[in-house]
């Protein structure tokens, strides 16, 4: 087994608001290995997100409770914040959700790109830094690099602003690159270009990448290994193949269900019933039983945590209690969609 | 649907309905919007948003609308409910032509077309009680005249999309993204339409909040025979959803069929592109099939391109898609699609070798080695 590049434990993450404490994330743990693509999957509120941000430092409001999380073994709960500073936006680098949001409006490309190129590379020149930036932009495919260079991002079109996002992420030659729905506001014909525009991020770097999604489809087309999160836990890890084909979590199983698949004429839709826990007071035992289709009322469920426990397969755990009762399901994407 | 006193006017716009169902039927509809500048407010120019849609909606079926941001689907929607007007064309409800009624003619037909809208944050009015939001089409109406019956009304209403009478009396801060779109579709449902254009219903909800919606949506069409216009970007949902699907293009309609005429024998290249770029939610897909990709973003509808629209991005563009406009022609039994090369490809079925042979740009969906 390789060493991680990055590695989380039991990271707890609170926020306090007007109506109590958020418990955003409880308990998280995995490992980003060398090379590969991680996908962590959830719904708005599962936490995906703000695991990331937390162990970069870059949720003030928010409070780490407990937990660890160590870059090549370094941890950077402890990292001055100096050294930290240094690390994102080199070798940690991320990209955002949203191209228009993320980039300053009263700068150009150019100058956002030599700021991150400078930050990481003190002493570089103005022309190599121009240089750099421009074969940045080509590799991410901008036309006429050398003109939009000088370009402010109103000029530049969503799939045009998110090429640049990337651009900037890859300066820096990252060992871990966070993708945080790179995809979720751009048209699907566009979408398509960035996933080609991503591949070659991972090409060009080796970066071992994370990526944050909601979407099955991006996850089924571009990860190796997945996290499902729920209510603020992962509730099932495993390799892709196996948690596509063989789901061992009610809901992972739910979610894959509730999917009207683009290649398929589905008669009926089978939604998984009720609504997303509030992360203030979230039900007791496992968060998700009030909406399973497994727990059927049974008391352990509604009293007691589940552990993540290995389910036989290789690498692959499931957080249900009864997830035994689950051996021998197969999920419909693995059949239906191969047709 | 019992509950209904039908005024005169509009008991008469029901029963005028064309002998083969059709409901609706749009003929050369135009939007365009001004583009002003200066202090004199001078326009410059027009956003081509629809240009030009011939359509028809008949009695019962779901027309999916499909495309990308831009495209003209949403003004298209709002446009037939004349909440936008037109700059040209035709819109025929029933039989008649609502094209230049006015505001307060337009009443009768508002009741039997109804409109659910995307984000069910910002339709539904803060300060309003559920039962007030679900009352005022009601009220505005005079239908259900008296507290009583208004109250039963609305109690009878929350039931149907799947919600409680006590809700009635909350605000619609207290409720969840789907329970608001659920509020949204009561609310549409008031006054009994025939029609219902769906504006992104699920789009800002929840993965799993999604399916409830819509299998909502089919249960409420199956019981009380709606008609739906489901406007959407998300093609599984729309195949999922849809009899018919129209494809649009910068404010044209590019193609248009059943939904297996559309999803399976396409015969437009961007309603090729649009399927092939999904990415499928199984990794057996890797590598099986390659992936059209589409080079550069949509023209600016300001100043659309000559000819065929899509020929900037095309990769069978000639001559002749810069000089002449494809008009929408049949390809068999109602499927038409606007295209100088119009050939049938399944992108689904894109194999290696059968993209060689139609020479279509591609890429591998396979994941990167490490």
């Amino acid at each position: 087994m390789p060493e991680p590049v990055l590695s989380i434990k039991d990271l707890t993450v609170e926020f306090q608001t007007e109506d109590g404490v958020v418990h955003a994330v409880e308990g998280l743990s995995y490992d980003l290995f060398p090379g590969e693509t991680l996908g962590v999957v959830g719904e708005s509120g599962s936490g995906k997100s703000v695991s990331m941000l937390s162990i970069l430092g870059l949720i003030p409001q928010g409070r780490i409770v407990r937990g660890e999380a160590s870059y090549k073994g370094k941890s950077l709960m402890k990292m001055k914040r100096s050294e930290l500073r240094k690390l994102r936006g080199g070798e940690l680098s991320m990209i955002f959700q949203d191209p228009m949001t993320s980039l300053n409006p009263v700068l150009t490309i150019g100058f956002q790109i030599d700021e991150a190129l400078a930050a990481h590379n003190p002493g570089i020149s103005n022309s190599e830094s121009r240089t750099r930036g421009i074969g940045l932009l080509a590799l991410v495919g901008v036309p006429n690099p050398d003109q939009r260079y000088d370009q402010y991002p109103h000029e530049f079109s969503g799939g045009m602003r998110q090429r640049a996002m990337i651009a900037m992420a890859m300066a820096n030659n990252p060992t871990v690159l966070i993708a945080d729905e790179p995809t979720t506001a751009l048209d699907v014909t566009i979408q398509a270009q960035i996933i080609e525009v991503l591949k070659t991020a991972q090409r060009e770097t080796h970066a071992a990448t994370i990526l944050i999604t909601h979407d099955l489809g991006l996850v089924a087309e571009l990860c190796d290994r997945v996290v499902v999160m729920y209510a603020g836990r992962a509730v099932e890890t495993g390799d892709v193949h196996t948690i596509f084909e063989s789901p061992r979590h009610p809901y992972t199983i739910g979610l894959m269900e509730s999917l009207p698949v683009l290649t398929v004429a589905e008669d009926w839709l089978r939604p998984i019933p009720g609504q997303p826990p509030s992360l203030i007071s979230p039900p007791p035992g496992c968060a998700f039983h009030p909406r399973c289709s497994l727990s059927n009322g049974r008391s352990l469920c509604r009293t007691s945590i589940p552990e993540l426990q290995e389910t036989g397969q290789p690498e692959h755990l499931s957080r249900c209690h009864y997830f035994q009762e689950l051996e021998g399901y197969k999920s419909r994407l693995a059949a239906e969609t191969a047709a | 649907m019992s509950d209904v006193t039908a005024t005169p006017a509009s008991a008469a716009a029901g029963s005028a309905a064309s002998p083969n169902g059709e409901i609706l039927r749009i003929e050369e509809l135009v939007k365009h919007f001004p583009i002003r500048k200066g202090l004199l407010k001078r326009t410059v120019g027009q956003v081509h948003a629809v240009d030009g849609i011939d359509l028809e909606v008949r009695q019962g079926e779901t027309l999916g609308l499909v495309g990308e941001s831009g495209c003209g689907k949403s003004t298209l929607a709002r446009t037939i409910l004349k909440l936008i007007e037109p700059t040209s064309g035709k819109i025929v409800v029933n039989g008649n032509d609502i094209t230049g009624l006015k505001r307060r003619q337009m009443r009768e037909y508002r009741r039997q077309l109804q409109i659910v809208f995307q984000d069910p944050y910002a339709s539904l009015n803060p300060r309003l009680t559920v039962r007030n939001i679900v009352a005022e089409p009601l009220k505005i109406h005079g239908i259900a005249r008296g507290k009583q019956e208004q109250v039963r009304r609305v109690d009878e209403l929350l039931q149907t999309v799947g919600l409680s009478p006590e809700h009635a009396n909350r605000f619609p801060h207290e409720f969840s993204g789907g329970q608001r779109q659920r509020i949204g579709v009561a609310r549409a449902l008031a006054l009994n339409p025939q029609l219902l254009i769906l504006d992104e219903p699920v789009s800002a909800l929840d993965v799993s909040i999604r399916a409830q919606v819509i299998n909502l949506l089919e249960s409420l069409q199956r019981e009380f025979g709606l008609t739906y216009i489901f406007v959407a970007h998300d093609l599984s949902i729309v195949r999922h959803v849809s009899d018919r699907v129209a494809v649009m293009y910068l404010g044209k309609i590019v193609e248009i069929g059943t939904r297996d005429d559309v999803y399976q024998r396409s015969t437009h290249p961007y309603t090729q592109a649009l399927l092939s770029a999904v990415p499928i939610e199984s990794p057996y897909q890797r590598g099986k099939r390659k992936r059209i990709v589409l080079e550069g973003d949509v023209p600016n509808p300001a100043n659309p391109p000559s000819g065929c629209r899509f020929r900037t991005r095309c990769w069978k563009a000639q001559q002749i898609c810069a000089e002449v406009e494809p008009p929408l022609e049949d390809r068999g039994f109602g499927h038409r699609s606007a295209c100088h090369f119009a050939e049938v490809l399944n992108p689904f079925e894109l194999t290696e070798a059968a993209a060689a042979q139609v020479d279509v740009p591609t890429v591998d969906t396979d994941v990167v080695s490490g």
